[in-house]
């Protein structure tokens, strides 16, 4: 929007895709600011080249469809442990958690850039404890949809 | 995210993903400062810091800065090189973004404009116009790191 | 002032290596030169005219010099530069990057301790200071630095070789309910989100 307002209406090519013959570019470094773009494409053939096609209306980053993310529950003695599919860093995962049977009492937890095992909580012993996250965009202020709830059960008294 | 920013100033707010305009500029940074061979001449830290600006002042300063890239200093900053272009791209429109949501609310005179920010504000286009253009845009584009320091 | 024709190779890499703002002027030796070549050092302010000569590091054989003290106040940026002397003849002065304590700096890993209860074990963390010029100066935690400062802890329990991951915005973490008789290793990283920087991880 920038180049449309400020610039003359300039363009900016996409190296990656100029030229390319995959009918398809990826422009996610480039769509990184929380305005509305436009996009054209041309097709050249040796030395004749067509007319740009470009998007009809404007695309901005938030109009995005965000997926549940990849959700995994594990049980270590009486701790509850997640690992989620690392996503980049403009993602966070909001996880919500609580005992089996007291559905009222749901707890909240927001992580950032999981790699990795991540600690969740300390569970009672012999109890069950159901987990579920989405991911949610701060930049984009939207979040997708809940995974599907995953339950794990905590060893009896002893520990891990 | 990581690195997006909530900024208050008052009842007026900003948000800025801070974390990906750092990142573009940290990708460009040493091309940019390579191309501004003036050492003795600052746009925005000399001969008055930005650090030194009274708290009550920081909505209006951000706002006439963010206002002063957008308006003045991206459109003359177009290099021969795609990469670089790019990423000034993404940051020029992160810029216009925020300098429109903070404008909103200076219209709504919640942004009140000080003597002191805007003798600061003169001295800074004064060292921008001291320059020609193109030396003056890059200049101020390599100082991006001192805006984004003060403002964080 | 006159300067002699230099037609010495120039210093090489010319660059500040930063560890929590301890920011020390590093270069190579001119290409083809053995022994005997000595070194002058000057730094300016970014904005300000002046360029600077650094006393302690004039005539010296060794190539660095340590300007942290010259370059403490991280709300200004740098240049540094170094000119090469061997036999009479000299090089060019040879210039940094433009230098920003505060993003060009590399953290150190927190500092870690650990004490243990038959189940549980809580683990303190401290952030570097910043350099200082004495022991007597007042100390700064990079924390008052970077107020976005965050830790990544890492838990490794030796017998099952799993490892967790907590981060925290905090400095205390108590790990409850582990299994008593069993070694765990403590490990911590510092996060800053902007701008980025990551320590290693703590032994």
């Amino acid at each position: 929007e920038y180049e449309r307002e400020y610039a003359g209406g300039s363009w900016i090519p996409i190296s990656e895709c100029s030229p390319t013959t995959a009918t398809i570019c990826n422009v996610t470094e480039d769509i990184s600011a929380p305005v509305a773009y436009k996009l054209r494409v041309r097709a050249e053939l040796g030395a004749t080249r067509s007319p740009w096609a470009t998007t009809e209306g404007f695309f901005s980053r938030a109009m995005t469809s965000l997926t549940p993310p990849e959700l995994r529950v594990l049980a270590e003695g009486q701790h509850v442990l997640v690992q989620l599919a690392d996503l980049g860093p403009s993602f966070q995962f909001r996880l919500l958690y609580w005992r089996k049977g007291h559905e009222s009492r749901v707890q909240q937890k927001v992580l950032r850039e999981v790699s990795s095992v991540v600690h969740l909580d300390t569970m009672e012993a012999g109890a069950e404890y159901c987990v579920k996250a989405q991911t949610h965009v701060q930049a984009i202020n939207r979040s997708s949809s809940f995974s599907p709830t995953q339950c794990v059960r905590a060893q009896g008294d002893t520990s891990l | 995210t990581a690195g997006n920013k909530i900024f208050h100033f008052g009842p007026c707010r900003v948000s800025m993903s801070m974390a990906e305009i750092r990142a573009g500029f940290s990708a460009i940074k040493a091309n940019i400062q390579s191309r501004d061979p003036i050492r003795s001449l600052s746009i925005l830290s000399h001969p008055h810091s930005l650090h030194k600006v009274k708290s009550s002042d920081r909505c209006c300063i951000t706002h006439q800065l963010l206002s002063f890239y957008v308006d003045k200093v991206f459109r003359h900053c177009r290099t021969e090189d795609s990469f670089v272009n790019r990423k000034i791209s993404s940051i020029a429109n992160s810029f216009l973004s925020a300098s429109r949501e903070l404008g909103q609310c200076r219209e709504q005179n919640n942004c009140v404009c000080g003597e002191e920010s805007t003798e600061k504000f003169k001295q800074i286009l004064a060292n921008y116009e001291g320059l020609d253009v193109t030396s003056a845009a890059m200049k101020s584009l390599g100082e991006l790191d001192i805006l984004l320091d003060w403002m964080e | 002032s006159g300067e002699l024709y230099c037609s010495l190779p120039n210093p090489r890499n010319v660059r500040f290596e930063s560890i929590n703002m301890k920011n020390v002027l590093h270069w190579s030796a001119p290409e083809g030169t053995g022994d005997g070549v000595l070194y002058k050092v000057k730094y300016a302010v970014y904005g300000v005219g002046k360029w600077i000569r650094k006393p302690e590091c004039r005539n010296i054989n060794r190539t660095w010099c340590d300007l942290s003290s010259e370059t403490s106040d991280y709300e200004e940026q740098y240049y540094a530069s170094v000119k090469a002397f061997l036999n009479g003849t000299c090089s060019d002065w040879m210039e940094t990057a433009r230098f920003n304590p505060l993003t060009d700096t590399k953290i150190d890993p927190p500092m870690v301790s650990v004490s243990s209860t038959d189940r549980s074990i809580s683990i303190m963390l401290t952030a570097p200071e910043k350099w200082k010029r004495s022991p007597e100066e007042e100390s700064i935690s990079l924390l008052q630095v970077y107020p976005g400062l965050q830790y990544n802890v890492s838990v490794l329990n030796k017998k099952t070789k799993k490892r967790w991951f907590f981060s925290i915005s905090n400095n205390t973490l108590v790990v409850p309910w582990l299994q008593p008789g069993t070694a765990y290793c403590v490990s911590a990283q510092i996060h800053v989100p902007t701008p980025l920087l990551d320590s290693d991880f703590s032994k």
